[in-house]
């Protein structure tokens, strides 16, 4: 009986890994061939033309801010130098016990103003707006502290004035181009595009001047590298491929492109969600689709957006677990979409995937692996087997993450010096062994504190943007 | 490698894992082998490059006059590239006058015919460099080829048509365009059409009309969104027909060009149209009425200002809180419509343009404290109840 389980469970993790790593790379495959004519299309797009163009519909940008006296005033002034036409900022500080209202008074000179402010979505109170004499497109929103992002931002979206949201974080650095690059992507079907993504790249190591990147650089620690690697497989390969097919079910919460109504049809960003932007984006495909309209959710690799990434063990762990806790807080309530037809390739691909080989793969890899050791232990398995077994899915799982470095270097080249190039290639080899294994022992963290109901937000430690020359 | 996988074989699935490690560590140094070859070439190139463009950025001036004959850098690539890219660059950055020389030099050389011939026979990514290359030439000889690859069966290469039809800046290029929209079967992006003609009718917008006359639905809207960028005041009762259009947008698009047009019937039209019974006409007409200086448009913006619509509200409202010797006498107009709604709007504009603080000091000045109380405190009042009725009409949405 034993020996039939374990013979099982075992073909069951060959197969799951097989199809898993078979999966991957059918969309490696398809993000090279797509970002490859995304390069050659923006080879024929000149951003000086959009600029002038009187048909760029004007953006506001919210950035909810909890919390962040070390960062707030220049990021802010970053945002207000952004290349485009028509910009709107508000930022929503979400009850802050520091002194990020104080530092944004005073470097902007606020005012109290009596804005219009309807609550088409509610929202905890608001002490104030103020506006500053300085920069008449600033606005700052004082709010009560609700414990969550998603209030701040829905608090943004009912003071926004145009018919384009993009929601950035108050610790993350937009390139200048950034927005007229992603609303490049609204441009090509305004009628159809609802929501578009950025690229979120990791900060650490980059030489910063005025809150713009100056010189891109690898990070010097390890567990930051092994993050560059993996941000660039899940935007460059991951949301490019899954765009491609008008599935992409996430749109980064520290850099994305909405059309205002269509949040607010959906009822804004759900207050106390865990992965506030995966769920967003869940439900507008609930929605549109519910309605049958035509619609398409795009990714747009070009645009970026530069963001602090964990320094330690404990941080980073922290950050897995809650971004696992937000997958199952998404799929949970809306699992009545699974294998349903109303709700087309999103109930019948996306959503399986992501159970499958989002949320389980935590679960199936551990007992895969203990079944295993348990096989080699009992006999069942010969050692020369399971050394090649582990081997092979060692080497297939490293020539992906390679192939993300492939992708980078033959689009956007963000590491220009060769030695970085050959530092990220050298992480590659240790992604799969033992980061690989550390996250997934924090992934079923996630799992056990959100069957305990624990969904508490909790800080992560980050060095902050200074303006010294190297963060 | 047939012999050692046939080896391998003989040790049955394990075998086959064992090939599929050989497979994937084959495709791992491939993959590394590609990275280092590509960063390898990729740095001799521009390096060759950049010390190409040194040399020949020297001798610019001959190469333009044709001292240096076109022979000399023509049939190297590298060099043909180089040229051929600051030609372009020049183009695009000249004025009318400084022009002829480097299209002559486009000529002379054979550069402009070599394109047109690439933008005609090739297909894919050169046919589509060539179509925007021919674009940014600004040449009239370049106008048919781009005009054929509007009809490719490929959208991307349609779009570097229209794209670089455009960028030709040509009401001679506008009209393949045009054609093929009034046709109704040519499909590209709806933004890049528009820039393409706004960028080849900015000097002729009257070609446009004669077009939407022509056509009727979305086509019509299209372009009559083009005209209302470009409209001048010699275009006048076109205009004033679009206005009574039976399709709202072209009615919005008719107010939009009233705003470009500070002429007699522009006040007249603008106030029929700031009561259409659409809300987006409504909109265009009180943000045109924003653009021209008129002391008429005052009450026509104070009705506006009361209308059912948010956004109509808050146009009015931007308008009039940008009237600044009427501020006064305008807050007391508004106060007296016993709209909260409408002074909300108008308070929150003028907080939002600095105008309050003025208005308070003047009041202060004159010394009608008392009226400036009592103005604060309707406006405080007003506030109160408009973010009531916000939050109760949103819990009845059920939006929570």
């Amino acid at each position: 009986m034993t020996v039939h389980f374990l013979a099982i469970s075992n073909d069951t993790l060959f197969i799951y890994f097989a199809l898993s790593n078979l999966i991957y790379l059918g969309l490696l495959i398809v993000a090279i061939v797509k970002n490859v004519r995304h390069r050659h299309r923006l080879g024929s797009q000149r951003l000086e033309l959009v600029k002038a163009s009187p048909f760029t519909p004007p953006i506001t940008l919210i950035v909810p801010a909890h919390n962040e006296e070390r960062s707030i005033v220049g990021s802010v002034g970053a945002l207000l130098g952004l290349e485009y036409p028509c910009l709107e900022v508000i930022v929503v500080n979400d009850g802050s016990d520091d002194a990020t209202m104080e530092k944004m008074r005073l470097a902007y000179q606020l005012q109290a103003a009596r804005i219009l402010y309807i609550a088409d979505i509610a929202t905890a109170p608001l002490h104030a707006i103020y506006r500053s004499p300085l920069d008449p497109r600033l606005f700052v929103l004082d709010k009560e502290a609700a414990g969550c992002k998603a209030d701040a931002i829905n608090a943004g979206i009912n003071a926004a004035t145009s018919p384009y949201i993009c929601v950035v974080d108050a610790d993350s650095i937009l390139e200048k181009e950034s927005l007229i690059r992603i609303m490049a992507g609204v441009f090509s079907d305004p009628g159809r595009v609802m929501a578009v993504g950025g690229i979120v790249r990791v900060l650490n190591g980059s030489r910063v001047v005025n809150n713009q990147i100056e010189e891109v650089r690898l990070p010097k620690s390890p567990i930051e590298v092994m993050q560059v690697i993996e941000y660039l497989r899940a935007f460059l390969v991951g949301r490019e491929a899954w765009a491609g097919f008008n599935m992409l079910p996430i749109i980064s919460g520290a850099f994305g492109v909405f059309q205002r109504d269509l949040v607010l049809q959906v009822g804004g960003f759900r207050t106390h969600a865990v992965g506030e932007d995966l769920d967003l984006v869940v439900r507008m495909h609930r929605r549109l689709h519910e309605e049958r309209r035509p619609y398409h959710i795009d990714f747009i690799p070009d645009p970026t957006c530069w963001t602090e990434v964990p320094t330690d063990l404990k941080s980073l762990a922290r950050q897995r677990a809650r971004w696992h806790k937000g997958l199952i807080d998404t799929l949970w309530p809306n699992r009545d979409m699974l294998f349903r037809a109303r709700y087309g390739r999103i109930g019948w691909l996306v959503l399986p995937y992501m159970w499958i080989f989002e949320f389980f793969a935590p679960i199936i890899e551990v007992v895969g692996y203990t079944t295993i050791i348990l096989a080699l232990i009992s006999g069942e398995l010969s050692k020369a087997f399971f050394l090649q077994f582990l081997l092979f899915g060692y080497a297939f799982a490293t020539l992906l993450s390679i192939g993300s470095v492939l992708l980078e270097e033959m689009t956007f080249r963000r590491y220009s010096d060769w030695r970085e190039v050959a530092r990220l290639l050298i992480y590659c080899l240790f992604e799969h062994f033992p980061y690989r294994q550390l996250t997934m022992v924090w992934r079923l963290q996630g799992i056990w504190q959100y069957l305990r109901g624990d969904l508490q937000w909790r800080s992560m430690k980050r060095v902050g943007i200074s303006t010294d020359p190297v963060v | 490698m047939g012999s050692v996988f046939k080896g391998i074989q003989k040790l049955g699935s394990a075998g086959l894992v064992l090939e599929a490690i050989l497979l994937s560590v084959l495709g791992i140094l491939l993959l590394i082998g590609f990275i280092v070859l590509r960063r390898w070439y990729r740095a001799r190139y521009f390096h060759k490059r950049n010390r190409r463009t040194v040399a020949l950025r020297s001798q610019w001036d001959d190469i333009l006059s044709g001292k240096i004959p076109a022979e000399d850098w023509r049939f190297k690539p590298l060099d043909c590239d180089i040229v051929e890219s600051i030609l372009l660059d020049s183009i695009e950055m000249s004025a009318a006058d400084k022009l002829p020389p480097l299209l002559d030099c486009l000529r002379v050389s054979g550069l402009l015919d070599m394109r047109i011939y690439e933008a005609r026979t090739s297909r894919g990514l050169r046919q589509r460099t060539a179509l925007l290359a021919l674009g940014r030439t600004r040449a009239m000889e370049a106008i048919p080829a781009l005009a054929a690859g509007l009809d490719s069966r490929l959208r991307e290469t349609r779009i570097a048509a229209v794209r670089g039809l455009g960028r030709t800046a040509r009401m001679e290029a506008a009209i393949p365009i045009l054609d093929r929209i009034v046709s109704g079967r040519f499909d590209a992006p709806e933004r890049s059409l528009k820039n393409a003609l706004v960028n080849c009718c900015r000097s002729s917008p009257e070609v446009l009309v004669d077009y939407v006359d022509r056509t009727h639905g979305p086509v019509r809207e299209l372009l009559a969104r083009v005209l209302g960028e470009l409209a001048s005041p010699e275009l006048g009762e076109e205009l004033l027909v679009l206005a009574s259009d039976v399709l709202p947008e072209v009615r919005a698009s008719a107010a939009r060009a009233l705003g470009n047009t500070n002429a007699s019937y522009t006040l007249p039209a603008l106030h029929s149209l700031a009561a259409d019974p659409e809300w987006f006409v409504r909109l265009r007409a009180v943000v045109a009425l924003g653009q021209i200086e008129n002391i008429g448009k005052i009450s026509i913006l104070l009705r506006a200002l009361c209308d059912a619509n948010r956004h109509v509200r808050q146009r009015a409202a931007w308008a009039l809180a940008r009237m600044e010797p009427q501020l006064h006498q305008i807050l007391e107009d508004v106060v007296a419509t016993k709209d909260d709604y409408a002074l909300q709007a108008f308070v929150s504009e003028l907080e939002r343009s600095g105008a309050i603080e003025k208005i308070v000091s003047g009041f202060a000045r004159s010394g009608h404290h008392s009226t400036e109380t009592g103005l604060m405190e309707v406006v405080a009042e007003a506030r109160k109840r408009v973010e009531l009725t916000g939050k109760a009409a949103a819990a009845a949405a059920g939006v929570h």
